[in-house]
């Protein structure tokens, strides 16, 4: 006999995977039974015990005014501030000699969603969306126009918990 | 310390200065900038603002530092409670009315108002409830528009037309809070000079024209330069934008400009941006010129002066031209019969009035002394005749100049026009403007003043004193001289 196998023995008590089938088996079943936590995402995005934060800072929409302008006034205070230097302004005049836009983009590739461009608007005007779909076909469909800004419905960051404004 | 100096004492700091001097002067020696609206140091003292208010001591009450002269011993105090709240009152005062307007503002940033309200002013107004006066925008002039709302009655624009540029065309019209800067109902602020009150308004009231809505005060880059609007040679300020120049600034300089440049040299400018430039160093081959690089170039050239060496040579230069780029046009002509020529645009002389020996010249060219000086002639058309016969013509910058020659033709330029003269030259070599290059200017009254690189020149262009320098190396002349 070349090598000598020990066989151990133990009580059937031991050996028996009825045991444990029947303890996992019961804990999959306990689950049919708990309050379901998975979304149907894209169907359903939001539920009563998840939404996205108000404070979800992603890509951008421009706010206008009473007749559908941009509010922005051209003054420069976005692309300054901005730390990816991700926006484009041109300034110039509209047709009542009111200071406007020329140029507005904004690249969202170079964008990083800190928020800074909504903080630092004096006006009100640019703000960072609460939004996160954004699949395009192309990436030059990246770059937002003033045009494209001001076409976007979705909410608009509130930047911070209106409830908490100094975050204690 | 100096016989016949006061000393007196500034915020703890000694300070010694010939008598006469104000308070707000002395001030600046001891290094403490009292602020200030209605001072200007080019202007009559006026003391409307009562901005600049300060404690002196044994003086029963608080002191203007701007009309209040230095005495013996005296001990001036700008910091104390009883000044700064004054001085908080004031700026309380300016800003009732002040629209809260800068993002559209052009002066935001270079806003004296908004300077001395962050540093000293309250954050919070007290008078919330009651509506803001308001007057719409007035056209002053060529180049001026008047925003009501935004002044704060300084009165520098009205001393400066009717103390300096002695045409007193402003006014403050009205009193109390209706009062606002009024023109002649028959007038036009359209004196040669005019656009001075825009640079002296503190705050964003006058505006100039070409510059709104161009570009924020924080994204201009701001180069020292020498204005090339005429023979005055006044110090400037170029300030660029993702290199194009937007603004002409003047640069205080009191033997020259003091702080003032006229309207032809603002807006003297434009043409440094042109896009229509040479940007690469252009060689005959046959009818058509080659674009290639900068060695073969100035080999072709030193190939052409070295054949031509000992025979006749003409330079028709711009006297727009730098001092080095002129004395190396002459020097690489050693050995030559040379003859150096300029022309000099001329135009209407247009004196400021209230400073003495400041006008825009009728010379319209930066360095036709410094030309002069350095050998080259007045005798234009006498040149352009001798250029016909002669063996080699170097044209420096004159995109204009109708040369015709028998010999070859060498052209230094900026711009080359499609049917200009110079388009027959054997070799084209691209040099870099005012703007791009570093370089001096002498002036009128034989002042040498440099300028500085504002932007970078186009394409393989390089500065004229570059190209002409490495011309004298290549023809072992960069030591002949010393």
């Amino acid at each position: 006999m070349p090598i000598g196998v020990k066989v151990m023995k133990r009580p059937i008590k031991q050996t028996s995977y009825l045991r444990a089938t029947l303890k996992g088996m019961a804990l999959t079943f306990s689950h049919l039974l708990r309050p379901k936590v998975t979304m149907q995402y894209p169907e359903e995005k939001s539920s009563k015990d998840w939404t996205l934060s108000s404070r979800w800072r992603g890509t951008h929409r421009m706010l206008t005014d009473e007749q559908g302008r941009a509010k922005c006034v051209a003054c420069g205070l976005c692309p300054q501030i901005c730390p990816a230097n991700c926006i484009k302004l041109v300034p110039g005049e509209d047709e009542e000699g009111n200071r406007y836009p020329l140029i507005y983009e904004i690249d969202e590739f170079r964008c990083i969603f800190c928020g800074y461009c909504q903080e630092v608007c004096p006006e009100e005007a640019i703000h960072v969306g609460v939004h996160y779909e954004n699949s395009e076909y192309s990436r030059d469909r990246f770059v937002y126009d003033l045009e494209r800004l001001t076409a976007q419905t979705h909410p608009v960051s509130t930047l911070w918990d209106p409830s908490d404004p100094k975050g204690e | 310390m100096a016989d016949g100096m006061i000393n007196l004492t500034i915020d703890g700091a000694p300070v010694s200065v010939p008598p006469g001097t104000l308070v707000i002067e002395a001030a600046k020696q001891a290094g403490v900038l009292v602020p200030h609206y209605c001072y200007h140091p080019g202007l009559p003292v006026a003391g409307v603002c009562r901005m600049c208010l300060v404690e002196v001591e044994k003086a029963p009450k608080l002191q203007i530092a701007c009309a209040t002269t230095v005495t013996e011993g005296m001990v001036v105090k700008t910091q104390t409670a009883q000044a700064k709240d004054a001085r908080q009152s004031v700026l309380e005062f300016l800003l009732i009315n002040h629209p809260l307007d800068c993002p559209i503002c052009d002066q935001a940033g270079e806003c004296e108002l908004q300077d001395f309200v962050f540093q000293e002013g309250q954050a919070r107004t007290r008078y919330a409830e009651f509506a803001k006066r308001f007057n719409p925008v007035e056209d002053f002039g060529p180049d001026v528009l008047y925003v009501p709302n935004r002044c704060i009655l300084c009165t520098r624009c009205v001393r400066f037309m009717e103390d300096v540029a002695k045409e007193p065309v402003l006014n403050v019209s009205e009193r109390g809070d209706r009062a606002f800067i009024g023109i002649h109902p028959e007038a036009r602020l359209d004196h040669p000079w005019a656009g001075n009150v825009v640079d002296l308004c503190p705050v964003g009231s006058l505006l100039s024209k070409d510059f709104l809505h161009k570009a924020r005060a924080w994204e201009l880059d701001k180069t020292a330069s020498i204005c090339t609007g005429c023979s005055q040679g006044c110090n400037i300020t170029l300030d660029t934008r993702d290199e194009v120049v937007v603004r002409v600034r003047p640069r205080p300089n009191l033997e020259v400009n003091r702080y003032f440049i006229c309207d032809h040299g603002r807006m003297h400018y434009k043409w440094m941006n042109r896009g229509d430039r040479i940007e690469a160093p252009l060689v005959r081959a046959g009818a058509e010129l080659k674009a290639t690089d900068w060695d073969e170039a100035l080999d072709r050239v030193a190939a052409i002066l070295r054949g031509a060496e000992g025979r006749t040579a003409v330079a028709l230069v711009s006297p727009g031209a730098s001092s080095e780029a002129l004395a190396l046009a002459k020097r690489v002509f050693t050995g030559f019969a040379w003859t150096g020529a300029f022309q000099v645009v001329m135009g209407e002389e247009a004196p400021l009035t209230g400073v003495p020996d400041l006008a825009l010249r009728a010379e319209r060219a930066p360095n036709a002394k410094g030309a002069e000086t350095l050998g080259y002639t007045r005798d234009y058309a006498q040149a352009l005749a001798a250029a016909k016969s002669a063996a080699v013509v170097l044209v420096l910058d004159d995109p204009d100049c109708a040369v015709e020659t028998n010999g070859t033709l060498i052209y230094l330029g900026t711009v080359l026009g499609v049917d200009a003269p110079c388009r027959r030259a054997d070799v084209i070599l691209p040099i870099a403007n005012v703007a791009e290059e570093e370089g001096t200017f002498t002036n009128r009254d034989g002042r040498t003043q440099r300028y500085y690189q504002a932007k970078p020149a186009p394409g393989m262009a390089q500065p004229a004193a570059w190209v002409l320098g490495q011309l004298v190396a290549a023809m072992g002349l960069a030591e002949a001289q010393r």
